[in-house]
Parts: structure tokens; C-alpha cells; sequence
């Protein structure tokens, strides 16, 4: 089945016409990638005198050009005999050739290429000419991480994120039960319930930023129904006077945490309720009712029967929420900047903090932080493949 | 069904249900209530401390135009447009080519790369981060929105190969075979025959993606500086800063952030959702 040996000798000649015509076709494209668009002739045809302005339309032309010549070498290899020789075995190839490069360059390629600069002393600079200006300094990055107190923080915090974040799994399952029923109206509750998941982390930070803000927020004022009465002061003006102040959660080195994760906790608890919710839709009814009749109910039930059928479920739930945990970046960025005193920051903006924030440039330090976060994914990206692979050979 | 279905119980279990569940939105949207309420009261209640009750006067309309004239915020969302329709397009297209070959063909690498770009799309963006910023740079893409675009799409890629190879794995393979059998081309069954039996998993991605990328705040921080092509989560981050005092507004802009991909959820939520649970149903 991998060659297509039999038929008419002549169905299978190259069509040289074709091959020839895409053949020009693409060395033209590439000789114009090469040699007119990389240069800066194409900017002063083009009239642009800054090369900041030039840069976007230039971008088009190598765009048009490079999607010509992949146009172009597809042309030329399907019209070639040995393309249709051995169809089965080439086509994958080109089906692939794209993406595949694309996902190299920009995901595949830089993984390593951060590694590497984690043992360099490197500002992100080049010189005139063109060449780097960084060092090789070998595991000079990863002995300071070790005397660096803020790394040990965010260490903690990653740990803390992960730990707590675990807790959407749970109360998602239970929101889910909770919303599993089938009364007028509830698919309207089930959406609205998902909701947060729906808005950018950014605006969650915001909303629970101005939430927890001791003057105003929300917190302060449900702390006040305890703890605060409104009465006149000396000036005859109401004010609000409490036994207890109002914890002013995000500007406490103890608390700030434990207020981003909550704020984290939001949305994710929506995502692993709507995995539940898939999950529970697909529970077999008949298991459930014969459990019933032996006499299984509540946690029992749940327990026993349901969990178990859940399974995919909590693995998957289980997989977003670990990755959701340790890409905390956004939440971090907008309620905190980790602060108070870097006692909010986790490896993931600590790392940004250090290569182009506040420590600008210190790339290989930076690439040293994250090196480190993408080990401990890696544990979870191996099992997560490994269970894949178990399915993927059962499935044969 | 578990839990045991309401109606199966007594009427005032019933009722009990049915009156917890908008206690319990309340309770869960409550943040998102009180910032509402906030986006439509005039700046005079939050300084005399009505933050919660009822606003004295009803700004809605007043507020959101204040919004889009004291602000970049058209501008910002049109910048987001500019960069999630794109990506959502490329990185799609691109899965459907790559999810088939690596669905349809029974080939010796078609498990290990299938693994590599399941393992790309989980690792953390800091790993990705300077590398890509560097190349951008000496691609003299840098700080431009075609920039962050190639970098979404490639990124995309990752995922939505992930769910269109699982997708097209589930079609039933006779299918193509005999297609093979006929001496249909490649490239045709793949056109006429595999592609409009995906429709239903294009539709899911592109929501998802469009999603996704509206709401990235990180990429968008990292390759893009010049204000001029900021999207509107770093706007409207921007602007929280420049009006500490004018709450009302930080949340309108906030508000308005969210409503295409709330809108998109909407509209599309069977899709929606079908891509989010993907693999959460079967093993």
C-alpha cells in the first residue's frame, strides 16, 4: 500500500511542462528572499527612508514571496514521477512541511535556544557588526539562583500556586453536581457559571485587584457589615469607624499571595466545572441506576460509581490546572508586579522581571529562571505524554 | 443521571433548588456584579463612598463614551482584531493540513511528532520568550503586529494540531481508503472529501483560538512596546495606571475587554465548549 506500482506506465511520468514552469517559479522567489527583500533596497523602493516605517510592508513582500515559493516547490514536487511512485509515503511530508517549520522555529528551536543562554552573560545586545556580545559563563547563572532570596520565593510560590490551585478540581466537580439537574433555565445558570473563564486573566486581575481594595473594594465593604458602624465624627460628617481595619489584602507581604491565587482560583474553578459537567453528561445512566438499586447513594455513589467513570475528566482537569498554576503570569502582572517586597512573585515573572523589567537585560540570568520553570513542567509534560501514549497503544 | 434528578423529589426540595441557584450565581458573579455596578455610577458616588447601592445616577452610556473619547480604546480593540483574526485563521489552516497527516498516515514518525507538538504547547512561555524576541529583532519584526501574529500562530499551531489530528482520527478511515483505491489524489481527498467532514472542529478552534488570543496579555507585553499596536489587555492595564482615582472608568474599559470573547462564547458556546473538553469524555 506504500507504492503505487500498478497501472498505465504513462500516468506516472513526471509532467515536465509543470515541473519546469514551478520549478522557475520558485527560484525566482527565492532569489528575491535572498538577495532583492533582505537588503535595503527594498525599503528605498518602496520610498521609506526610516527603517522602523519600512518594516511592516517589507514584512508583507517576504510574506508574499516566501508563500509563493512554497506554492511553487508544492507544484514541482507533485508533478514529479517520484511523487507518484511513492504517494503515501511523500504526501505526510508536505502536509507537514509547514507547520512543522513553523512550530521548529518559533517553539521547538527556542526551548533550546534559552537553555543555551542560560549559561552566557548576555544583555540581548549585539554590536555594530553584528555580533554577539555575550559571555560563556557555564553554571555561573545557576550557583547565584541558589543565593538568590527571591528565587526561593517564587520557588515557594510556584509551590504554593500549585498546591492551592488543586483545590479548582474539587470545588469544580462540586459546582458541577451542584448545576447537573435538568430544570427550566439551567443551561442559561451552566453558561453564566463559566463565565469567568471567558474573560482575559488581565480583567480578572483587575476586578479582584479593585475587589480586595481596602478603601472601596468590595472585601471592605462585607468586612464593614462585622466589623465597622457609620457614624458622625466631630465635624457632624458620617464615616465609617472600625473595630477592626479592613486587611488591605494585596499590600501585606503575608497575604498578597494567597489573594492573586484566589483571583486565579476564579476561573479555573469554571474550566474544571464544564469538564465535569462534559464528563457527567456521559456518565452511563444504567451503571448509576443499577448502583442505586444495590442500595449505593450519596458519597458512596459518588465515590464508587461516578468518580471512577469521571476519570478523563479529572485527568484532563487535573493537567489545565497544573499548566494554569505554573503559567501564572498575567494575574501576578497586573495585581501585584510581585510585589510587596518580591513576595508575590512566582518563577514565571520573576523571570521576565529579571530579563527585560526591572533588571533589564540580564538574559542569561532570566534564561537560567526559566529553565528551571520548564524542568518542573517537563515532569508533568512527560506523564501527560506518557498517559497518551498508553491510550494511543491501546487504541490499535 | 447523578445527582438524582430534582424532580424525582419531594416539591420542596425542589423549591429549595431552584431558589439556591440565583443565590448561587449571586454569590459567584459577585465580582463581576459589583464591578458592573461600578462602570455605571458617576465618579461622585465612589468619592462619597455609595460604592455598592444604588448609583444616584444611571451613566451608563456616559461612562462607556467617556471610555472611547478620553482613551486609546477603539484603537486598541482594533489592534486585537487585528492580531487574534489573523492568527485564528493561520494556525487553523495550518492544523488542518498537519493534523491529517498525522491522523491519516500510518507513518514511523506520525506518534513522535504528533508528541512534539503536544509537549510544545504546554511549556511555559518564559522558555520561549527570548529567543523569539531576538529573532523578531533580526527578522526586523520586532515591535510590529505581523510579528506577533507569526509567533501567535506558530504557538497555536501547537493546539490546534493537537485537536484536529484527535478529531480527524476519529473519521472513519474506509473512507479514505477506498477514496485511495479510486486513485483520488492526496491532496484532493483531503480537500473534497476529509475537510468538510472537520467543520464542526474548524468551528470549535477558531473560537477557541480567537478567544485565546484576545485574551493574551503576555505575548503582547513582551514583542510589542510602541503604543501605537498595543491589543486591549495591555491597554486597558496601561490605563489603570493613568486613572488611579476614576474607578468607573478603569472598570467600563475593563468591562469592554471582555465582551467579544463573552460574545463569542455566546454565540458559538456548542463549539465553544466541545474544544475546551476535548479528551475529557474519552480516554
Amino acid at each position: 500500500m506504500t507504492t503505487n506500482t500498478a497501472g498505465t506506465p504513462g500516468r506516472f511520468d513526471t509532467s515536465t511542462s509543470r515541473v519546469v514552469v514551478a520549478g522557475v517559479a520558485l527560484a525566482v522567489c527565492i532569489v528575491l528572499l535572498m538577495f532583492v527583500i533582505s537588503t535595503s533596497m527594498m525599503q528605498e523602493v518602496m520610498g521609506y527612508s526610516q527603517r522602523i516605517e519600512a518594516r511592516v510592508p517589507t514584512f508583507f513582500v517576504r510574506m508574499a514571496a516566501l508563500v509563493a515559493a512554497i506554492v511553487a516547490a508544492f507544484y514541482m514536487i507533485t508533478g514529479l514521477s517520484w511523487y507518484k511512485r511513492n504517494k503515501v509515503a511523500i504526501a505526510p511530508w508536505l502536509f507537514l512541511a509547514i507547520g512543522l517549520a513553523f512550530f521548529m522555529v518559533y517553539v521547538i528551536v527556542p526551548i533550546f535556544q534559552s537553555v543555551s543562554y542560560s549559561f552566557t552573560k548576555w544583555n540581548g545586545l549585539y554590536d555594530i557588526d553584528g555580533v554577539w556580545t555575550g559571555t560563556w559563563v557555564g553554571l555561573h547563572n545557576y550557583k547565584v539562583l541558589l543565593d538568590d532570596p527571591n528565587f526561593y520565593t517564587s520557588l515557594w510560590n510556584n509551590l504554593l500556586w500549585l498546591v492551592l490551585f488543586m483545590l479548582a478540581v474539587p470545588v469544580g466537580l462540586f459546582i458541577a453536581l451542584f448545576l447537573n439537574q435538568t430544570v427550566t433555565g439551567i443551561r442559561i445558570y451552566k453558561s453564566l457559571f463559566f463565565f469567568p473563564f471567558v474573560i482575559s486573566q488581565v480583567v480578572v486581575g483587575l476586578i479582584f485587584a479593585w475587589a480586595y481594595n481596602p478603601e472601596f473594594g468590595l472585601l471592605s465593604e462585607i468586612w464593614s457589615w462585622f466589623f465597622c458602624e457609620t457614624k458622625p465624627n466631630f465635624m457632624g460628617n458620617m464615616t465609617r469607624v472600625c473595630s477592626v481595619d479592613p486587611p488591605s489584602i494585596l499590600g501585606d507581604e503575608v497575604y498578597a499571595t494567597y489573594g492573586v491565587i484566589a483571583a486565579g482560583l476564579w476561573p479555573q474553578v469554571a474550566y474544571c466545572m464544564i469538564l465535569y459537567l462534559t464528563g457527567l453528561n456521559n456518565v452511563s445512566t444504567e451503571l448509576i441506576e443499577a448502583a442505586r438499586l444495590d442500595g449505593a447513594k450519596g458519597w458512596k455513589m459518588l465515590w464508587h460509581v461516578v468518580l471512577p467513570q469521571l476519570k478523563p475528566a479529572t485527568f484532563i482537569a487535573i493537567i489545565v490546572t497544573v499548566i494554569g498554576a505554573l503559567r501564572s503570569f498575567d494575574m501576578v502582572a497586573t495585581m501585584t508586579r510581585g510585589g510587596p517586597f518580591g513576595s508575590t512573585n512566582v518563577l514565571a515573572y520573576y523571570m521576565y522581571d529579571q530579563a527585560v523589567g526591572e533588571g533589564v537585560g540580564r538574559y542569561g540570568y532570566g534564561s537560567a529562571i526559566a529553565t528551571v520553570l520548564f524542568v518542573i513542567m517537563l515532569v508533568y509534560i512527560s506523564y501527560f505524554l506518557w498517559r497518551m501514549y498508553q491510550d494511543e497503544v491501546e487504541a490499535r | 443521571m447523578f445527582p438524582k434528578p430534582v424532580e424525582n423529589r419531594s416539591v420542596l426540595v425542589r423549591l429549595l433548588y431552584k431558589l439556591s441557584l440565583p443565590v448561587a450565581l449571586f454569590v459567584w458573579l459577585l465580582p463581576l456584579l459589583a464591578i458592573f455596578m461600578t462602570s455605571i455610577r458617576p465618579a461622585s458616588d465612589i468619592a462619597t463612598g455609595n460604592v455598592f447601592g444604588i448609583p444616584s445616577t444611571f451613566q451608563m452610556l456616559q461612562n462607556y463614551a467617556e471610555v472611547f473619547a478620553k482613551t486609546d480604546a477603539l484603537k486598541y480593540l482594533t489592534n486585537t482584531m487585528l492580531i487574534a483574526l489573523p492568527t485564528m485563521v493561520v494556525s487553523v489552516a495550518l492544523a488542518c493540513l498537519t493534523g491529517y497527516a498525522l491522523a491519516i498516515y500510518k507513518f514511523k514518525w506520525a506518534l513522535p511528532l504528533f508528541f512534539l507538538f503536544v509537549a510544545g504547547n504546554f511549556v511555559p512561555f518564559q522558555i520561549l520568550m527570548l529567543p523569539v524576541v531576538d529573532m523578531s529583532n533580526r527578522l526586523e519584526i520586532f515591535n510590529t503586529v505581523p510579528g506577533l501574529v507569526m509567533f501567535h500562530a506558530a504557538f497555536q499551531t501547537g493546539f490546534c494540531t493537537l485537536f484536529m489530528r484527535n478529531f480527524m482520527k476519529a473519521l472513519p478511515f474506509e473512507l479514505i481508503e477506498s477514496a485511495r483505491l479510486e486513485g483520488v489524489d492526496e491532496f484532493k481527498i483531503f480537500w473534497h472529501l476529509v475537510l468538510p467532514l472537520v467543520k464542526p472542529a474548524i468551528a470549535a478552534l477558531c473560537v477557541l483560538i480567537f478567544t485565546f488570543i484576545w485574551n493574551d496579555f503576555f505575548w503582547a507585553t513582551v514583542l510589542l512596546s510602541d503604543d501605537k499596536s498595543l491589543p486591549i489587555t495591555v491597554g486597558v492595564r496601561t490605563l489603570n495606571g493613568e486613572f488611579v482615582q476614576q474607578w468607573h472608568l478603569v472598570s467600563a474599559a475593563s468591562l469592554l475587554a471582555a465582551v467579544p470573547p463573552v460574545l463569542m462564547f455566546f454565540i458559538m458556546q456548542k463549539h465553544f465548549i466541545a474544544g475546551l473538553t476535548l479528551g475529557a469524555t474519552k480516554g
